[in-house]
């Protein structure tokens, strides 16, 4: 597979990846057995581009996210791979320190459950100092300074919000004072997991505006993590689509949207109103989200919910190959289609 | 602020309320035990060839009721005086107010368990953040068991294995009496240094009994609190661990102050046993004594003082709570 990925016209682009994960596999010990939460994931990073990850529940997006900050704690375990950071090297050999000194600094995070994602006892502004004196900064009142100014910037009361506490701030105000907590220390790269899921639609295009400006404005590199290819098609300049802890589609956002490779793609394209512009045309995919005790080991893993299953696919599981230029896809099935 | 005021009056009449209780259950008590001790002094007293009216006066004064009046006209007259601090006159110590007995054992009784129960406060807490965080190892493992054996043993038999070892296997504190009794009592450096070193075990006795409860009561705070999202979300943003050790403790000893009411109402309990196990002249001495001597209106008002502190140190640890807990405010 990463055979694949090296072919030239990746190479030339080469200079420009912050992070390239490399055969990431991370199992999850269970009564049942260990299980694989990412099998074999490979995934380049560009500098200042947004890369989405798209997936429905249970596919491994939080575990991808958790594993680049080298955060997998049992019963789960990194068993293969590798994840490297252009300027820091393999993340998952960071420990102690010098692993502190990439959580925040290096990547910045804003978690799946940013309502719960701030201790409940503390003043958000606290909070945000404590995230100076973390990390060294000799006068941390510099963040706080930094956190009223984005606080302005996203139509908040600076004075109220980062002197109250978690519980008197509303669902979509801890989003994005989360969002704040992440770009006070200036990371490089900005790591999103789904951000907006808790919010009603217009908190949460609010809130895509927003990191979309300040995407640009920092020049980050941001990974989006999501189950919505309508937030894919809203901001996203690259995409992956994972499905059971494989990859299997990437690409740039308008191809993927525009020639889905992947019958998943597809699926997932179609579950989204907004995409085929009426309700009644939205079609929810069907079958259940994977479950990791129930993947088959052998062949292509999403063959049991795929209307062009053949022979082959029980077999073998098919490798990711060049559609177009940097848009890949991993099924066996080549056909056109247009339903 | 304005919660914590409607929660501080909202406590206070609670707590009187419940005073209230205590005392008509002693009332009623007292009233129908078999062998009706107000009813047998006053007996006693006709027949000794004291007066009726004089008679009449003298248990008044001792149990601030009659019994020839109608029940609730006894009632409301027994409480009347309960509310002006009136509690009767003692009857070993002949015609000492029982309230001057009282205030003079409240102190003993008072500075010991609170003693007992902050240090037992503290090391629980901090051996049951050690034995969370150190689950599966033989440290961890060890502590938990320890917890869990101190739980388990009776304050009684605790005081007294205590006393054995310590006073007579080997004498390394004095036994019984709360200061040497050949020091005269005063601002001495000599009496301080004896009143603390007779306090040694019995403060241990109360410490040790709270230990266990307290540890084995964390380490499962601290447990859940481990799983939390913010603990895991502060990790990945790379506090320092101590900063994230802080986060952990202050969450997970919230909880605990709803168990410090039951462990109050515990530690006062077990005055009775290591009070007279150790000659401490407290509330619990008190109690044990008016016992025996069947001194009716001192243990009642033993009682009630114990109910009060019991009462107080709940209405203290709730407001702490309010304190501690911002999200309580809201309520
Ligand atoms: N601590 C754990 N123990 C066992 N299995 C786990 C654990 N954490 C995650 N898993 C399993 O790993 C798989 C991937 O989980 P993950 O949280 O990465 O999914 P996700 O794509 O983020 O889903 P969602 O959209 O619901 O957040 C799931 O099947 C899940 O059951
Ligand atoms: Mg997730």
């Amino acid at each position: 597979m990463s055979a694949d990925l090296s072919t030239t016209s990746e190479a030339m682009k080469s200079s420009h990846i912050v992070c390239s994960v490399r055969n990431l596999t991370v199992t999850y010990q269970t009564d049942a057995g260990d299980f694989p939460a990412l099998h074999n994931v490979n995934l380049d990073i560009q500098q200042n581009q947004i890369t989405a990850v798209i997936g429905e529940s249970g596919s491994g997006k939080s575990t991808l996210a958790l594993a680049m900050l080298n955060g997998i704690a049992l019963p789960g375990r990194v068993t293969g791979g590798t994840i490297s950071l252009s300027q820091h090297g393999d993340v998952l050999a960071l420990r102690g320190k010098a692993l502190r000194r990439l959580r925040g600094p290096v990547v910045g995070t804003v978690f799946q459950a940013s309502q719960n994602a701030m201790n409940p006892l503390r003043r958000i502004g606290k909070q945000i100092l404590d995230l100076g004196r973390s990390h060294g900064y000799k006068d941390p009142r510099i963040l706080l300074r930094e956190a009223q100014l984005l606080a302005k910037k996203m139509s908040m009361d600076p004075d109220r919000v980062l002197t109250a506490y978690p519980h008197q701030l509303s669902g979509g105000m801890r989003q994005r004072l989360g969002i704040i907590m992440a770009l006070v220390l200036h990371p490089e790269i900005l790591l999103l997991d789904e951000p907006t899921t808790a919010l009603d639609l217009l908190t949460q295009s609010a809130v895509l505006q927003i990191i979309q400006s300040i995407h640009r404005e920092r020049q980050l590199t941001t990974l989006l993590i999501t189950h919505d290819m309508g937030v894919v098609a809203e901001v996203a300049d690259t995409v992956v689509v994972l499905y059971a802890g494989r990859v299997m589609e990437e690409g740039r956002t308008a191809a993927v949207l525009r020639h889905p490779g992947h019958p998943y793609t597809r699926a997932l394209i179609k579950a989204i109103p907004r995409l085929t512009g009426s309700l009644d045309q939205a079609r929810p995919l069907e079958g259940s989200p994977p479950d990791l005790t129930m993947i088959p080991r052998q062949g292509c893993v999403f063959r049991q919910r795929c209307r062009y299953r053949m022979a082959l696919c029980d077999n073998e599981s098919p490798s990711l190959k060049q559609l177009e230029d940097g848009h890949l896809t991993a099924c066996h099935w080549e056909g056109q289609s247009d339903d | 602020m304005k919660g914590f005021w409607i929660r501080l009056v909202r406590r206070l009449a609670g707590g009187l309320i419940m005073v209230l209780a205590v005392s008509s259950f002693t009332f009623f008590l007292v009233h129908f035990m078999p062998g009706n001790p107000v009813q047998t002094k006053l007996n006693t007293l006709l027949e000794s060839g004291t007066p009726p009216l004089q008679a009449e006066a003298q248990v008044r004064s001792m149990y601030g009721f009659v019994p020839h009046t109608p029940l609730y006209v006894q009632y409301f007259h027994y409480i009347w005086q309960i509310l002006h601090l009136n509690l009767g006159q003692s009857i070993s110590y002949a015609g000492v107010p029982v309230l001057h007995l009282l205030l003079k054992a409240m102190p003993w009784t008072v500075i010991m368990v609170l003693t007992g129960l902050f240090i037992s406060f503290i090391i629980g807490i901090a051996a049951g953040v050690v034995a969370s965080v150190n689950r599966n190892s033989r440290m961890g493992d060890g502590l938990t068991m320890l917890s869990t054996f101190l739980h388990g043993i009776p304050q009684f038999i605790l005081a007294l294995g205590l006393a054995y070892l310590f006073t007579t296997v080997f004498r390394v504190f004095p036994f019984g009496a709360p200061y040497n009794a050949a020091i005269t009592p005063g601002w001495s450096a000599a009496f301080l240094a004896s009143l603390a070193r007779h306090a040694v075990l019995p403060i241990a006795a109360y410490a040790i009994s709270g230990f266990g409860g307290w540890a084995l009561a964390m380490r499962a705070s601290v447990s859940s609190v481990l799983g939390d999202d913010y603990i895991l979300a502060a990790e990945l943003r790379g506090v320092t661990p101590a900063i994230r050790l802080r986060y952990i403790a202050r969450n997970a000893i919230l909880p605990l102050f709803t168990i410090l009411t039951l462990s109050v109402g515990f530690m006062f309990g077990g005055s009775i046993f290591i009070e007279t196990i150790f000659d401490y002249p407290g509330l619990g001495y008190m109690i044990n004594s008016a016992l025996a001597a069947r001194d009716y209106p001192l243990m009642d008002g033993a009682f009630l003082m114990i109910t009060l502190a019991v009462i107080i140190a709940n209405i203290v640890a709730d407001l702490l709570y309010t304190v501690l807990d911002p999200r309580i405010q809201r309520i």
